[in-house]
């Protein structure tokens, strides 16, 4: 873990104390679950499946009503489409990510397990399960161990190898943001070992099957069913769901996006990890992870990940509740005299587009540039 | 009116599908059908068993009876059987099982009797603030303490307390039967106003010569005809005739179970019981070791008390899903339907059955059952 002058470096004892205390936060947030957690994921239960159908029912109308009445049409689809795409956002990031984790399990509802939860995206909830809650958040901006760095498919840090092929990424990085849904549904395939022969096509067709189940699922509810309701006039409905679709992508994308690829956001070596205290833990989540300001409506539509550092630390706490335990949180990074990385949504996703652009090109990482300095000089 | 062993996994039962719903299944999400249903009426559902109360009224001085509806996913109960009964408390579902005292006639009605327990949760919750209109998840009936339906053999029910409920069930069936064969009813209670039930036992005392009851208080004197004082014992069965013919069923909790055994198993043709299980231990020793049934793969294993659940379930040989094993990732969570565990960081206790014990940061502090 590099040392940067943004963060004291902590001896053993202190890291320990420094664990202690973040687990304290968990503790007092563990011991307050109860009905105002229920009613709040019941809430955002709500909010999805009404958002979702006034949206349905607003397409419906636009594609319908607007064959007969004129300008129905734009407005109506300009609605159903806002509050199709809000409802996906919400299932997506506050409802499905958020119970996959598991930080709904205590209610022991099972439409709320976090286990067999499936959510409304191409990717199924098992490969989620996986990628996202495990390997990433284990192995949280590890290189070579949490596929999150770049899915495979970009270079964001200059630690990662240059190659030709990442001269195209700011093109590849808006098709990415576009289809985003498509790529985590096949990151955990692996089609690049596949692709390599590290995976042999019997073992890939087995990989594949629950992955194209899910995907002809999702296929054919928003674009045949739904469009198909409409009758003759289902092109605007077919429209709607797709615009839908990648407007729900590209939000959760740069949301992603800025949980850890932020300028000060930092990427760790395998050896790193090996017999990693709590505390250590702790560190290294805090270090490779940036939040977002903007108060309620941000925290809402983020599924909380505005608050990506308290998401890292607790993932399977109510994640409404991250803005509250941040105040504590925030306090100790600063009695550790840790950077806490926060900013806003243009601010933080500047890096990150920066460092799409700038990474795209060879960089080399500042601890070999300093080092290349002294021995030229 | 009992808490007892809990066998039922908190998960969706699997049941066998309509072709309708096996049609529907891959394009209706459950959870959506659920969410619309139950916005039409409480208890519509894709699956779940469901019921509304319809009905409470108090049945002793800290009893009350509820009368369910439930919908069309459960399927019923035979007397003297359980079910397991679930009401969301404080946000979390608490489950706990009863006998039904009123079963499902033409009208698809059941009755659970529910007595105050101190410290219970959802018996406290169901006496005190439970309300006609409230919808309880019902699981489906298990238990063998059931009537030999051909046998016209003498029979003796031994009731303490809380055991009553599977016994009225089963004296309600006899009696609606006409009393076929001689049944006899002793009843313990600490104090009279604890008893249920008592005018409708001494409407069967006086309309079959057959039925003979008898109220056993332990903590104040006996008054009326049918009363009697003292806790069970031999002079108290003496009086029971053809003692030796007799099919007993002795329902109560643990110690009066054990007594009643002690005193009748060897004496009489038959014996059933039915023990309340002891409170969860709370005081628990970190040495010994305990038994874990998994209970998807039909097995028993022993592990070591006070381990992580996962190491000790791997060192048996068991391959189970994990990942991080530092309890943040959820991999190896599986649901454990009874048994006592606590949390390796925290120190949390857990009695209840859960959807999702993470096997990494958790050890067995008890016996447990697990869907595994």
């Amino acid at each position: 873990m590099t040392t940067t002058t943004r963060n004291r470096k902590l001896s053993p004892d202190e890291l320990d104390s420094f664990g202690r205390e973040l687990d304290e936060v968990r503790a007092r947030a563990v011991a307050q679950l109860g009905q105002r957690d229920a009613d709040y994921i019941r809430r955002i239960v709500a909010a999805v499946r009404w958002t979702g159908l006034g949206g349905r029912l607003a397409l419906m109308i636009g594609a319908i009503g607007g064959a007969f009445v004129s300008g129905l049409l734009i407005p109506a689809w300009i609605v159903g489409v806002l509050l199709l795409a809000l409802s996906k956002i919400l299932e997506n990031m506050e409802l499905g990510h958020n119970v996959m984790h598991g930080q709904y399990d205590w209610m022991r509802d099972p439409h709320l397990d976090g286990k067999t939860y499936e959510w409304d995206i191409v990717a199924t909830g098992d490969n989620w399960r996986k990628t996202h809650n495990y390997q990433h958040h284990t192995w949280t901006n590890v290189r070579g161990m949490d596929d999150d760095i770049g899915y495979g498919l970009l270079r964001l840090f200059p630690e990662q190898r240059w190659r030709p092929f990442y001269l195209f990424q700011p093109i590849v990085a808006v098709i990415f943001a576009v289809l985003f849904e498509w790529g985590v549904a096949i990151q955990d395939l692996r089609l690049g070992r596949w692709w390599y022969g590290k995976i042999s096509n019997a073992q890939m067709r087995k990989n594949f099957r629950p992955v194209g189940r899910k995907m002809a699922r999702q296929l054919i509810k928003d674009y045949l069913f739904f469009p198909l309701l409409a009758g003759p006039f289902f092109l605007p409905v077919l429209l709607g769901n797709i615009v839908a679709n990648v407007l729900r992508n590209l939000w959760t994308y740069t949301v992603i996006f800025c949980g850890h690829f932020t300028a000060d956001a930092e990427t760790f070596a395998k050896e790193s990890v090996k017999n990693e205290s709590r505390g250590h833990w702790y560190l290294r989540q805090l270090r490779g992870s940036s939040n977002l300001t903007g108060g309620r409506l941000m925290d809402l539509m983020t599924g909380n990940l505005s608050h990506q550092i308290e998401h890292h630390f607790f993932p399977d706490i109510p994640a409404h509740r991250y803005a509250a335990m941040a105040v504590d949180v925030r306090a100790i990074c600063a009695r550790y005299g840790q950077h806490y990385n926060t900013g806003s949504l243009p601010r933080q996703f500047g890096q990150v587009v920066w460092r799409i652009l700038r990474h795209a090109l060879p960089s080399r990482p500042p601890v070999k540039r300093a080092r290349l300095a002294r021995s030229s000089a | 009116m009992s808490a007892r062993p809990r066998p039922a996994s908190t998960r969706l039962p699997a049941r066998s599908d309509s072709p309708f719903r096996r049609l529907a299944r891959p394009w209706l999400s459950p959870r959506v059908f659920d969410f619309w249903a139950s916005r039409l009426h409480p208890t519509w559902s894709w699956e779940r068993p469901l019921a509304r109360i319809v009905e409470r009224r108090a049945e002793s001085a800290d009893a009350v009876t509820l009368v369910l509806r439930p919908n069309r996913h459960w399927h019923g109960c035979r007397p003297g059987q359980h079910l397991n009964v679930s009401a969301e408390i404080d946000g979390c579902r608490v489950t706990r099982s009863y006998s039904p005292t009123g079963l499902p006639g033409r009208d698809r009605r059941v009755a659970i009797t529910v007595k105050a327990v101190d410290g219970g949760k959802l018996s406290r919750h169901l006496c005190e603030r439970a309300k006609v209109g409230d919808v309880l998840d019902l699981g489906p009936a298990f238990g063998d303490m059931q009537l030999d339906e051909n046998a016209a053999a003498p029979r003796l029910f031994l009731a303490a307390g809380s055991g009553i409920t599977p016994l009225i069930a089963l004296t309600r069936a006899l009696a609606a039967r006409g009393m076929p064969a001689p049944l006899s009813l002793l009843y313990w209670a600490r104090k009279r106003e604890q008893l249920c039930f008592v005018d409708e036992l001494r409407s069967y005392a006086a309309a079959h010569p057959r039925f003979q009851l008898r109220f056993l208080l332990t903590g104040e004197a006996a008054d009326a005809a049918d009363e009697g004082q003292g806790r069970i014992d031999a002079a108290q069965l003496a009086t029971i005739a053809d003692l030796a013919d007799r099919e007993v069923y002795a329902c109560g909790p643990g110690g009066f179970v054990d007594e009643a055994r002690a005193l009748l198993a060897a004496r009489t043709v038959s014996f059933q019981a039915e023990a309340f299980s002891p409170p969860p231990r709370t005081q628990e020793d970190l040495d010994g070791t305990v038994e874990i049934t998994l209970a998807a793969s039909a097995r028993t294993v022993t592990v070591a008390r006070g381990q992580s659940l996962l190491g000790a379930l791997e060192a048996q040989g068991l391959k189970l899903a994990s990942g991080c094993r530092m309890g943040i990732c959820n991999t190896c969570a599986c649901g454990k339907r009874s048994g006592s565990t606590r949390h390796l960081h925290t120190g949390d206790a857990q009695h209840e059955p859960v959807s999702a014990l993470r096997l990494c940061v958790n050890s067995a502090t008890s016996d447990l059952v697990l869907d595994l």
